[in-house]
């Protein structure tokens, strides 16, 4: 496929920090390669508003191939834009046509706090882990990895659930701003691995908790998540979790 | 001074226990009253700071990302290496040490290499235990592959995303001690100095990305995991926010930088296509497993690939190689797909690429068994490229990857610094002038979670070390430099974006210091740094203000660095008069344009001592001998 | 708080709550449309079904107070969702587009359950808080549908309980934990089935005695 080039008119959220109101502000791209990832689409936007001496548009970026997921706008409605499976650095403007008006938003939700511009505080994802996305065990006194069979397709269960790469994009794209499919992405995986069942029952509890606390919404099976998840993680893990969750509520010693 | 590695004397094999053994041991109680600080939280920072929390000291943890979990680590595709032998295919300590020591071209520490190839097998087995999900065979038992020019398989994957589980994994367990209050994090922070009081290293000075504010943090120790240099070259497979501050700030300090100039070029990634391009995407290397490499014979042919008849395709690797065929190590397979391409033979819209082929691999195996295999490689590169790896060859070509050289550290993982240590890809030690594939990721765990927790404690143990405050004068000199530093980028005011100045620099050093050299190019590529950096502090634009969030000024501060740190580079690329591994001089060669080391005159770590900007650095040599691998011309044919 | 309270208070226990409650109203709506469909039948099957109903006595009663607990609890639980999930999202998107995930059904949970809350308190005046001493309840339910207005919003609650029904029956299920690759397509297949009976079911009734009787 050969490249062309577009031209585009951006609305971007423009905001100053927490406490700034913030607002939309019109932008346009021009000559923009189909080639372009639309990260670069925005490098090139910054590049001029740089050298008219005015302020480029804060938005995180890093690996720009996937899994550090430091990225992550809300495109047209769309968090990571239009396309499945797809972070918004895989994302190129050949998926957009000439004449497009593309609005940019930061991920909203009262549990990410925008510090500027597109870039968005997800600290809290981190202290949902904190709680218990871990399994406790110190370097150095593990068993022979050999040791504990695991069956392939257990594994590979696991594996589809610790595909998560922490984008977050699940809390932006639920209607209620729940992140039930991250925490229960962590929580599946470990609780279908034998190594990580010692800790099951306070795992699920103590992660749910800090989940609630942290100000998430609830999720109300929406299926939002499931749909925009980069890495397409099953909302089957919610319902594991859900299991979890109840079993070690009801009928384990965790109080 | 004197290079000193502090090798421990014996037998190679019972080196590290006999150091481990006389390694003083800080008393479980006086642990508590120990803060370490560790920048970076990838691999090598987060075992090292989750370890070391474990063991009872207190970590201060940072990184310049939102969270911990999205260090540069996280994108290794392929593997980590172990020698566990699990497939019974003749692979041992042994095999492994050996390897790596010929891989990396005979300019790695021979007792580093042995003991890093001795833990392989602890990371795997500690892996295992926190949940990571490796993949599997039937029988639960765990699968290997073989990968990147090794002739065992030893290779733990976890489909292609073999670097994310592992650093989720260090992740969980520095998660773990974060909840326990023995790790505080600090997130969005970037490490602008390194703090001295009396010769020994006591803390950092750091911005904070979000508020602008310069912070001083002081500790008995630090420990630098803050990856490689890649990005001097604008462009390469490492992320954006990759950079050299740390280590050269480190460097200006008074710690030796090593090798810097072994880069490695890793020859499986998508290819440039545009001016506007701000990263190159690695495909995992894993692909040569299966995938055919070829150009067309006739040089400028350009029919589409499918018209090109076998007899006029040339499968270079196979032809030049028959006994490693398609999966010679990393500088040899990029070197020839640069020779081709210099020879007119390169595909594609711009001529600098070459087919990697599945077509064969598709009709032995099926669509369906190559699709499991490389399924979401395929995926991703047709999202880049728009073309289906299925029906079309891929195209390909080397992108710098990975930086073998780093901070010159002692078998304590130790900089020249005392207190000063260094982890992972920032340090120069293990792989010589070219890492094996699956290499990094054992590399880097090896150093956090077996190696640094107990070399910092027979440093804390041994080592008088007097209580100091950030209120030491030694932090206000600090933070005067680094706001002069800030103050100094935002008024020049010019008219040249940061970005701008970068692309320029990267492609100084991918024309002359890439993946082929001479000595006349490294000199000319010397002056147009000198005047590039000079024009840079005169014409760079950096909006917005200090105390806010301001990528630009981020950007400028690394970019200031790599104006740098580039001199340097080249200044090593000229001064090793030979060929090896990374660095290929091509007034080195032999007949059959292979790198031709000169073990007379440089075998030996060159180690460099910084004399400020305006003075040329200072050389060391830290010679290697080689007792155990015998020193001969690595072939692959 | 004790356990139970801690439980229950969390986003989990509240589903749990919701999916508890909502298939105990799935069970009671198979029984009561299991139950009017004798009104087919003809006037005297439909009054001796609901004699004989009225024959349990204190079960009915019973029943009537689970079914009146079981709607505080999913009216009281859902209201609290519906205020918590908004200010979970204190600013909106200014543009918002579906991923595919929400259907009709789930993304007007709220909005479909108070409007049945209003036909259920309507539909008990008319039917349940009534003196029977002079007729009987086919007599009542026929005069009531001799209305075209009372048929029309009959039938339109009907589909807005078909709609409630068709997401809540899978999502009750998936709150539960019962979520499978070889089960769950069945038990969303099933989840519209039974909403379309439902409606059809019950929706149906007002327009048979409107036309027919």
């Amino acid at each position: 496929m050969t490249a062309k080039n577009i031209n585009l008119t951006l609305k971007v959220w423009r905001q100053n920090g927490p406490e700034d109101k913030g607002r939309f502000e019109n932008y346009e791209a021009k000559d923009i390669s189909t080639d372009m990832s639309f990260l670069e689409m925005l490098d090139v936007v910054n590049e001029k508003l740089t050298l008219e001496g005015r302020e480029p548009i804060a938005f995180d970026s890093d690996c720009r191939e996937g899994p550090i997921c430091q990225c992550g706008s809300v495109v047209n409605g769309r968090p990571h834009g239009h396309e499945k499976g797809t972070t918004l650095c895989q994302l190129h403007m050949r998926h957009f046509d000439d004449g497009d008006t593309i609005a940019i938003e930061p991920f909203r939700a009262r549990a990410f706090k925008v510090l500027k511009d597109l870039m968005v505080d997800r600290g809290a994802l981190d202290k949902i882990i904190q709680a218990g996305g871990y399994i406790s065990v110190n370097a150095g006194g593990a068993p022979d990895a050999n040791s504990i069979p695991i069956p392939q397709d257990v594994a590979e269960k696991a594996m589809d659930a610790a595909a998560c790469i922490g984008c977050g994009a699940c809390v932006a794209a639920c209607p209620n701003a729940s992140a039930m499919l991250f925490t229960s992405a962590k929580v599946s995986q470990l609780a279908l691995l034998p190594q990580g069942k010692p800790e099951a029952a306070k795992r699920a509890i103590t992660m749910v908790r800090a989940m609630d606390a942290l100000g998430f919404g609830n999720c109300t099976n929406e299926r939002e998540c499931e749909a925009e998840c980069p890495k397409e993680i099953s909302i089957i893990n919610i319902a594991r979790m859900n299991r979890e969750f109840l079993k070690a509520s009801f009928f384990s010693d965790v109080m | 001074m004197k290079l000193d590695a502090k090798i421990p004397a014996g037998p190679i094999q019972d080196k590290w226990d006999k150091h481990r053994f006389e390694l003083k041991l800080v008393n479980p109680a006086n642990k508590r009253k120990f803060e370490i600080i560790v920048v970076g939280t990838g691999l090598a920072g987060g075992a090292a700071a989750a370890t070391m929390a474990e063991l009872g000291y207190n970590v201060k943890n940072f990184c310049i990302q939102d969270s911990p979990r999205r260090a540069h680590s996280i994108a290794a595709q392929g593997g980590i290496n172990a020698a566990k032998n699990y497939q019974n295919d003749g692979d041992s300590i042994w095999r492994l040490f050996y390897d790596t020591v010929k891989g990396g071209d005979f300019r790695a520490r021979e007792a580093n290499v042995y003991r890093l190839a001795q833990v392989s097998r602890n990371i795997i087995d500690q892996g295992v235990a926190q949940g990571i999900p490796f993949a599997r065979e039937y029988g639960g038992q765990l699968a290997n592959r073989s990968f990147g020019g090794a002739q065992v398989s030893r290779t733990f994957y976890a489909r292609g995303q073999t670097g994310q589980q592992l650093l989720l994994g260090a992740y969980s367990s520095l998660s773990r001690q974060v909840a326990a209050g023995k790790v505080k994090m600090y997130p969005r922070q970037e490490m602008l100095d390194v703090v001295l009081v009396n010769g020994k290293a006591r803390g950092i000075v750091t911005r904070n990305l979000v508020s602008g504010e310069i912070e001083k943090h002081a500790a008995h120790a630090v420990v630098l995991a803050t990856g490689g240099y890649g990005n001097v070259f604008f462009l390469s497979t490492n992320a954006m926010n990759c950079n050299v501050n740390a280590a050269f700030r480190a460097y200006r300090r008074g710690a030796f930088f090593g090798n810097p100039c072994y880069t490695q070029i890793h020859p499986t990634c998508i290819p440039v296509h545009g001016t506007y391009q701000s990263k190159l995407t690695l495909m995992s290397e894993s692909l040569r497993n299966d995938g055919r490499v070829w150009v067309p014979k006739n040089p400028g042919d350009k029919r589409a690939p499918g018209d090109i008849p076998e007899s006029e395709r040339f499968y270079y690797l196979e032809e030049k190689y028959p006994s490693f065929g398609n999966l010679v190590p990393r500088d040899v397979a990029s070197r020839n797909a640069k020779e081709q391409c210099d020879a007119g033979r390169g595909v594609g819209e711009t001529g600098l690429a070459v087919y990697l082929d599945f077509a064969d691999a598709i009709k032995r195996d099926g669509e369906d068994v190559i699709g499991r295999k490389y399924g979401n490689l395929f995926q991703m590169y047709e999202k880049i490229t728009a073309q289906d790896p299925y029906k079309v060859p891929m195209m390909i070509y080397p992108a710098v990857h990975y930086t073998m050289g780093g901070l010159w550290v002692d078998y304590n993982l130790m900089t020249t610094v005392p207190g000063l240590f260094a982890t992972g890809e920032c340090n120069f030690s293990d792989h010589g002038a070219n890492r094996l594939g699956a290499s990094a990721l054992m590399q880097g765990l090896a150093d956090g979670y077996f190696v640094i927790p107990y070399t910092i404690g027979g440093y804390l143990a041994s080592e008088s070390i007097e209580n100091v405050t950030t209120d030491h004068p030694a932090f206000k000199d600090s933070l005067s430099y680094v706001n002069d530093r800030i103050n100094k980028l935002l008024a020049v005011n010019g008219k040249r974006t940061v970005d701008d100045f970068h692309r320029q620099l990267g492609q100084i050093m991918w024309d002359y210091c890439g993946m082929a050299r001479n000595n006349e190019g490294l000199d000319k590529a010397k002056g147009m740094i000198q005047e590039l950096r000079a024009e840079f502090w005169e014409n760079v634009i950096v909006p917005g203000e200090t105390n806010d969030v301001n990528q630009s000024l981020e950007k400028a501060g690394r970019v200031a660095d790599f104006m740098e740190f580039a001199e340097l580079m080249v200044t090593d690329a000229r001064h090793r008069q030979e060929s090896c591994g990374g660095h290929f001089n091509e007034g080195f060669q032999t007949g059959e344009s292979e790198a031709l080391r000169d073990d007379e005159n440089f075998c030996y770590a060159a180690a460099w001592e910084s004399k400020g900007l305006d003075a040329e650095p200072e050389l060391h040599r830290e010679p290697l001998t080689f007792e155990h691998v015998k020193l001969t011309q690595r072939s692959y044919k | 708080m004790n356990w139970i309270t801690k439980t229950m208070g969390s986003s989990i226990g509240k589903k749990l709550m919701m999916a508890v409650t909502g298939l105990g109203f799935i069970g009671f709506l198979a029984g009561h449309l299991a139950g009017n469909l004798t009104i087919y039948g003809g006037k005297d099957a439909f009054n001796s079904y609901a004699e004989h109903l009225h024959s349990l006595g204190p079960l009915v009663t019973l029943a009537e107070w689970i079914l009146l607990t079981f709607a505080v609890i999913h009216v009281g639980t859902g209201l609290l969702l519906f205020l918590q999930n908004r200010k979970a999202r204190p600013a909106k998107y200014a543009v918002n587009k579906s991923a595919g995930g929400r259907t009709l059904g789930s993304g007007t949970m709220p909005y479909t359950g108070l409007i049945m809350l209003v036909f259920i308190l309507v539909h008990l005046l008319n039917f349940h808080f009534v003196d029977k001493t002079d007729t009987t309840i086919f007599e009542i339910v026929s005069e009531a549908f001799t209305d075209p207005v009372y048929v029309l919003f009959y039938v339109a609650a009907m589909i807005v309980v078909a709609v409630h029904v068709s997401h809540g029956f899978w999502s009750a299920l998936q709150t539960l934990g019962a979520n499978h690759p070889k089960y769950m397509p069945l038990f969303q297949v099933c989840g519209l089935a039974f909403s379309v009976i439902v409606g059809v079911g019950f929706g149906f009734i007002p327009i048979y005695f409107s036309i027919l009787v």
